[in-house]
């Protein structure tokens, strides 16, 4: 794989059989909306592209040439500081031009509609548009229309695939084989609200782990079915209110954050009971195997969902995810403008 | 000719109609289907001739069929207050397209209909539309539709109301729907409950199922109909007794909970009439998802609903706003339950729930999107589609379209049939044809539909309102039925 990226930066590994037709059927796609359309292949080659990728990021002065002069949007309808600063870190080091939007309040409240600001940022030369935003299947409807490449930084309840991809790849290289093949891996708390689980729900069952859901059953509203169901229709997973059984010989913990408001919906009578049901404790954290990896997308609440001793412990691979963000997001950006027609004016 | 129209003298919309009729009559008044031909001179039915034997030779229910003008009971027409969504005009003309010669107007515009003065004005636009289709007024049961206080029944219905709704604000407060239902009873008229515990609903996407749990959207669960359902029943059981002429008519049902309360309502004696929706029948939550089969291709063996993720079908990119709908479209289980309804008469009738949204409500993000499916010109089709299926006789359909809303009411007297000597109220179609459904062949005012691109059964060629020609099929090529010109 690193032979495709080396070749579009002029390098001498690029084969003479990897014709552009070739690469259009490894990575056909032009936007990344969420995990659920890749192949497991499609998944590889975006950790192993993001492998070459934490290589230029290891150097003392990270740049490759894949996006230069391709204009980057980020526009975030969230507030969010470290997806919107990885992505921006990921284009300026691919040499990306690089525009900020944030916007505070609903487009409704603004006045402009989401298509109408699509068509200006367009007009104003955006070629990828990494988009953030509260209402599940808002990049579907700018996707549908935009003339580039839209990535979805977090849409709603519904997905966040590039997290789900840095999630994978973070585990990948802790497990001794790379591969997560039946590894017990739990997804613990707010799973309802959460577009993490639901994205790392495609990646993990594709990967093969045994994917537990843990939380409150309020906050688990629906997930039975979906388990019964199978991701995709054949994939299965398990859920649970049982945070012991869940956590027993678990090989990772993925700990999701609590929004405060989800008290005022009468969906957990207190933090300090959440945190004292579900949160993920040191000595909870006993129950899973020896060295059992610990996961957070961020941003943390520490004390609530997970204990700072644990957020902040040996097994912890939050910061590492954080670094590994930025790899991934360089691999989807540097694929996603790899596909014919996009990313070039 | 085997069958189809032939038209005497110049058919402009508006027009009295004079023309004959050859082809599969249906007459849901009296229960009969045969092959036969219509006389129409001057607006009126002149002579209705059933053919037998070999005169019926080659005309059967799978090509032109002539019945009694349809009746929707459940339309948006969008003015006053949003006329960038539909008009009068252009719902009526829409009507007429969907082969709807009668239309009951919903009162949720801005302002609302909830003064007799309101009601004049409507009819003042429906007049001035030039549109032969009858406008039929539905008044709030409150004022401002702010379920506080009661509306003025009595003044709305002295200026012709049919019946009283809050559609969708629906009452909360138990006391005053039942005080609702005992002033209308006194009156005579139904009040037409949209049914939804709202505080179940808050914030709500799609129907509370897989489809919504896998895209992430706020589910609006089945118990939030069937509970307000259920408290509508208890509290009209109640009512009845002390007046006897107090009716409920539940709109736009759409799950098997509802539906199962109204049959043991029924059964109970209690005066309780329903209707469901085309969409409701034929469309399910999978199309969020990007599926676009049909609700009775959506369940297994065993009556389940089926995984479109296992089965492959999504073939277009999930959250169209077009599907985003109130109520929202419902497993195959609830549709099937629904289409049962219907078959044994716990469902009166088929209402559209047409409800045009202008683009500025609707391109917009699935959350953000105003619900509502503006429906009325492939009400028809989406039923067909179910009659074609073998899961529903076109008798039934028809019925469901014409007798049934009557019924629903009061008016069965007045009930519009294929009667020589009366004007000619009625829709012809051809179930030999299909067309495809776009912007170009909608005349309705809403943006969107999620039928765009789609074939469907039976286009409408002609439809008479009250003696007048309402709509006439523009292009005749691509029939193959139709025979003959304008003279």
């Amino acid at each position: 794989m690193g032979s495709l990226l080396a070749a579009r930066e002029g390098g001498a590994e690029g084969s003479p059989a990897e014709t552009s037709a070739e690469r259009e059927r490894a990575w056909p796609h032009r936007h990344l909306l969420d995990t659920d359309v890749l192949t497991w292949p499609q998944v590889e080659l975006v950790l192993d592209t993001a492998d070459v990728m934490a290589e230029i990021v290891a150097r003392r002065r990270p740049r490759s040439e894949a996006m230069r002069g391709v204009g980057l949007t980020n526009l975030f309808y969230e507030a969010s500081t470290r997806t919107r600063v990885s992505f921006e870190v990921a284009a300026k080091h691919l040499s990306a031009d690089v525009v900020n939007v944030s916007v505070t309040g609903s487009s409704i409240e603004k006045g402009e509609s989401l298509l109408d600001t699509m068509r200006t940022l367009e007009s104003l030369g955006t070629r990828v548009l990494v988009i953030r935003h509260a209402t599940s299947g808002a990049p579907y409807l700018i996707a549908r229309e935009f003339q580039g490449s839209v990535v979805n930084a977090g849409d709603g309840r519904h997905g966040h695939p590039t997290q789900a991809l840095l999630d994978l790849y973070t585990l990948r290289g802790h497990v001794p084989d790379g591969s997560l093949r039946g590894r017990k891996v739990v997804i613990l708390g707010d799973v309802l609200h959460s577009r993490v689980a639901r994205s790392n729900l495609w990646t993990l069952t594709a990967a093969g782990a045994d994917v537990w859901l843990c939380g409150p059953a309020t906050l688990l509203r629906g997930f039975d079915a979906w388990a019964a169901a199978g991701v995709g229709g054949e994939r299965r997973f398990t859920v649970t209110s049982d945070v012991t059984a869940a956590l027993r010989d678990a090989d990772a913990v993925m700990a999701l954050r609590l929004q405060q408001e989800r008290m005022a919906a009468g969906l957990l009578p207190s933090l300090h009971e959440y945190a004292a049901r579900f949160g993920l404790t040191a000595e909870r954290l006993r129950l899973a195997r020896e060295g059992c990896l610990v996961l957070h997308p961020g941003p943390m609440n520490e004390g609530v969902e997970i204990a700072p001793g644990v957020a902040k412990g040996r097994r912890s691979l939050v910061r590492e995810q954080v670094a590994n963000g930025v790899a991934i997001r360089m691999a989807v950006l540097s694929l996603l403008t790899s596909v014919a027609g996009a990313g070039h004016p | 000719m085997t069958a189809g129209v032939r038209f005497r003298a110049g058919a402009d919309l508006g027009r009295a109609a004079d023309l004959d009729l050859r082809g599969w009559l249906v007459d849901p008044v009296r229960g009969r289907e045969a092959p036969g031909d219509i006389v129409i001179r001057e607006g009126r039915i002149e002579s209705i001739t059933w053919r037998e034997g070999a005169d019926a030779a080659g005309i059967d229910d799978r090509g032109v069929v002539v019945a009694p003008g349809f009746t929707d009971l459940h339309a948006h027409l969008r003015e006053p207050g949003n006329e960038a969504a539909e008009t009068i005009a252009s719902g009526l003309a829409a009507a007429a397209h969907g082969g709807f010669t009668t239309v009951c107007a919903m009162p949720n515009t801005t302002p609302p209909i909830d003064r007799a003065a309101m009601v004049a004005s409507v009819a003042a636009a429906a007049v001035a539309s030039g549109s032969p289709v009858r406008l039929l007024q539905v008044g709030a049961a409150t004022a401002g539709r702010a379920g506080e206080q009661l509306a003025e029944l009595g003044e709305l219905a002295n200026a012709g109301v049919v019946g009283f709704s809050d559609d969708g604000s629906p009452i909360q407060r138990a006391e005053l729907l039942r005080n609702a239902l005992a002033y209308a009873g006194m009156l005579g008229l139904p009040i037409i409950d949209h049914p939804e515990d709202l505080s179940q609903t808050t914030g709500a996407e799609a129907h509370d199922g897989l489809v919504a749990t896998v895209l992430g959207l706020r589910g609006w669960p089945v118990a939030a109909e069937s509970s307000a359902v259920a408290r509508d029943i208890e509290i009209l059981a109640e009512v009845v007794r002390d007046v006897p002429g107090a009716r409920l008519h539940l709109t736009h049902l759409s799950t098997g909970a509802s539906i199962g309360h109204v049959r043991a309502a029924k059964a109970a004696g209690l005066p309780v009439t329903c209707d469901v929706t085309p969409h409701h029948l034929a469309l399910t939550d999978e199309w969020l998802a990007g599926s676009r089969r049909w609700a009775w291709l959506a369940l297994d063996d065993q009556g389940r609903a089926r995984d479109p993720w296992r089965d492959r079908v999504l073939e277009v990119d999930p959250y169209d706003t077009a599907l985003r709908v109130n109520p929202p479209l419902r497993s195959a289980v609830d549709a099937r339950a629904c289409l049962e309804g219907l078959l044994d008469g716990t469902v009166d009738a088929v209402a559209t729930d047409h409800a045009p949204h202008s683009q500025v409500d609707k391109d917009v993000e699935f959350g953000v999107a105003r619900p509502g499916i503006a429906g009325i010109e492939t009400a028809l089709g989406l039923l067909l589609e179910a009659v074609d299926a073998g899961l529903l006789p076109l008798a039934r359909a028809i019925e469901a379209l014409t007798v049934g809303p009557a019924h629903v009411l009061g008016r069965v007297a007045a009930a519009p049939g294929l009667v020589e000597g009366s004007p000619a109220d009625l829709v012809v179609f051809d179930r030999g044809a299909r067309w495809t459904v776009s912007p170009r062949a909608l005349s309705s005012g809403g943006w969107g539909n999620p039928l765009l691109g789609r074939s469907l059964s039976a286009p409408v060629l002609l439809t008479i309102a009250g003696g007048r020609v309402a709509w006439e099929h523009a292009d005749g090529q691509d029939v193959n039925e139709r025979v003959g010109e304008p003279a």
